[in-house]
């Protein structure tokens, strides 16, 4: 028992060289040289077609975190790695989904999903039939001619949405994707998004304020504290037992749900209260 | 008394009320209409009346003008009449349209070679701050710098040429041409540059793909006014040494105090101004039927 215990890790970090989808080590982000400490000494590594969520209260780094991850800011120490290889820029195998309407005006939506494939370089008539269907799967292709212009905010998130997809990353990035749709959009747009990566494996990072949604999406939750960002606590899902439940009221009925959001409402109660 | 009254009485007794067919609340009637309505749209057909109002109380204004006057000077503010006389005539008999087209290709031509130099200039400074940094002191300074003060050197340069003309409404029209520039493209929201760059966008790709259309709608709206700001200092640019244009028209009628001639030649400048506005606005619509209706 004890060899097998003691074996098994050396054995995965063997294999994990090539697997783990996303590897952050050390971590660190100073701004205003040096003064202002958002993120500190940040570890973790990101498990294959598992969901994550960030959560925090506002101004805990969990953003300059995804950021750093996308390629769009760079660590002042420390690194991130992607499936082995060391992140230096923003690239298409980590797509992000942003929290303002990034969805192009001058598209229209088919062309908006077809310019995530054109910058990748697939042929015209084949990017064209794909983005119908990529359009199909957020269920817009009622729309698919439409520009942003005459699209509610949670249309337009799914036009976002269609075309990084489009693009098949290995890694999906949401910075607070649905934090300007009100109540029942957002709502419908949850359950699509669990729709959405069951049916396409992906390995998630969702940023969210919102309780009830990180423990609606993710399989894992990352608690990070307040300035300085570091992980408070590192949370398995385990209640959910392996399971996506596509309707939420099937989901708190679990037993463990009202343990684990009472314990994150008071993780969440602590820090607002500890930087004031 | 009130505190007499159950409230869960009242309540009955009001729903009963209204329930009766025979006793109804008055009929809801549309509050009147106000001309000074707090942000009222008026319709197509509205605008077009009131905007033709407007036109008719200036001229009935410019009319009132004429008579006010005291007789001895009032050759020197003719009524309307006289002015579409006079416009008629320069016309049909001295060859206006010739330096009506002459004007116009000056302000077009000085245009389109300001917009040549400010538009992609502006867009690459607002795209790369270094650029932006290097280029944006010296440039900017230029605005400052009175047009009209350049005809000397530009008199010195060129001669009483076309080509001077041209430059000074050139330099009018660049310098502040590329400072909008600048401004439109540094509007486009950063997440539209981010998501481009995370979908694996070169630079290259960023600026043609996405910062360009992204920023063209508001860039015309500034090519728009800057255009105006053309026909504006056509006069200056035509007071000196020209031969021709509308300009010049105007700074002979004056030698000789004929006013009726000069309010002819403002007004032509007036009308073609209203032309190319509504040519620029046309142009947009077509153009950018994506982007957000604005006024």
């Amino acid at each position: 028992m004890q060899t097998i215990a003691a074996t098994r890790p050396a054995e995965s970090s063997v294999r994990q060289t090539n697997t783990v989808p996303l590897r952050v080590s050390n971590v660190s982000k100073t701004y205003l040289k040096g003064t202002f400490k958002s993120l500190d000494n940040v570890s973790f590594d990101l498990h294959a077609n598992e969901i994550t969520a960030f959560v925090g209260p506002s101004g805990c780094g969990k953003t300059t975190m995804l950021r750093i991850i996308a390629g769009l800011e760079y660590p002042s120490n420390g690194g991130v790695e992607a499936f082995g290889k060391p992140v230096r820029g923003p690239g298409p195998d980590r797509g992000m989904i942003f929290q303002a309407y990034t969805s192009f005006p001058w598209l229209s939506a088919v062309q908006n999903v077809e310019y995530g494939m054109r910058v990748l370089g697939v042929p015209k008539a084949e990017r064209q039939e794909r983005a119908r269907d990529f359009l199909k799967l957020v269920h817009l292709e009622r729309f698919a001619d439409a520009y942003p212009k005459s699209m509610s905010g949670g249309m337009k998130q799914r036009v976002a949405l269609a075309r990084t997809l489009s693009q098949n990353p290995n890694i999906l990035l949401m910075d607070e994707p649905f934090g300007a749709l009100d109540a029942q959009v957002r709502w419908e747009m949850q359950e699509l998004m669990i729709e959405l990566i069951e049916r396409e494996q992906k390995t998630v990072v969702a940023i969210t304020h919102d309780i009830e949604e990180a423990i609606y999406l993710a399989d894992r939750i990352i608690f990070f504290t307040r300035q300085p960002g570091q992980i408070k606590a590192d949370i398995s899902l385990d209640f959910k037992m392996g399971k996506r439940y596509r309707q939420k009221e099937d989901l708190i009925a679990l037993p463990g749900y009202g343990e684990l959001e009472r314990r994150l409402f008071a993780m969440m109660r602590e820090e607002i209260k500890r930087a004031d | 008394m009130m505190r007499n009254i159950d409230p869960h009485a009242l309540q009955g007794q009001g729903a009963a009320v209204s329930r009766n067919p025979e006793i109804q609340g008055a009929p809801f009637v549309l509050p009147k209409e106000r001309f000074l309505e707090l942000r009222l749209q008026p319709t197509a057909s509205k605008s077009v009346v009131l905007g033709v109002l407007g036109c008719l109380l200036f001229l009935g204004l410019w009319e009132i003008a004429h008579y006010a006057t005291p007789e001895s000077s009032r050759k020197f503010m003719p009524p309307v009449s006289d002015v579409v006389t006079a416009l008629y005539t320069l016309f049909a008999e001295r060859n206006f349209l010739h330096d009506v087209m002459i004007s116009c290709y000056r302000v077009f031509a000085s245009f389109a070679m300001a917009s040549l130099v400010a538009v992609p200039l502006g867009i690459v400074m607002g795209c790369f701050g270094n650029l932006k940094a290097l280029l944006n002191p010296i440039l900017s300074g230029w605005r400052y710098l009175p047009a009209a003060s350049f005809i000397p050197l530009l008199l010195v340069w060129f001669g009483p040429t076309d080509s001077a003309k041209i430059a000074l409404l050139f330099i009018g029209v660049m310098f502040f041409l590329l400072t909008l520039v600048l401004d439109n493209t540094l509007a486009v929201p950063k997440e539209f540059v981010e998501a481009s760059l995370t979908m694996g966008a070169s630079r290259q790709e960023v600026v043609r793909n996405v910062v360009v259309p992204a920023a063209m709608p508001a860039i015309f709206d500034s090519m728009r006014n800057m255009i105006a700001v053309g026909w504006t200092y056509l006069v200056i640019a035509e007071i000196v040494g020209a031969q021709d244009g509308i300009g010049a028209v105007m700074m002979r009628a004056g030698r000789f105090l004929n006013v009726d001639v000069i309010m002819a030649a403002i007004l032509t400048i007036g009308i073609l101004g209203v032309a190319t506005d509504l040519l620029f606005r046309a142009a947009q619509r077509f153009l950018f039927p994506w982007s957000i209706e604005r006024r």
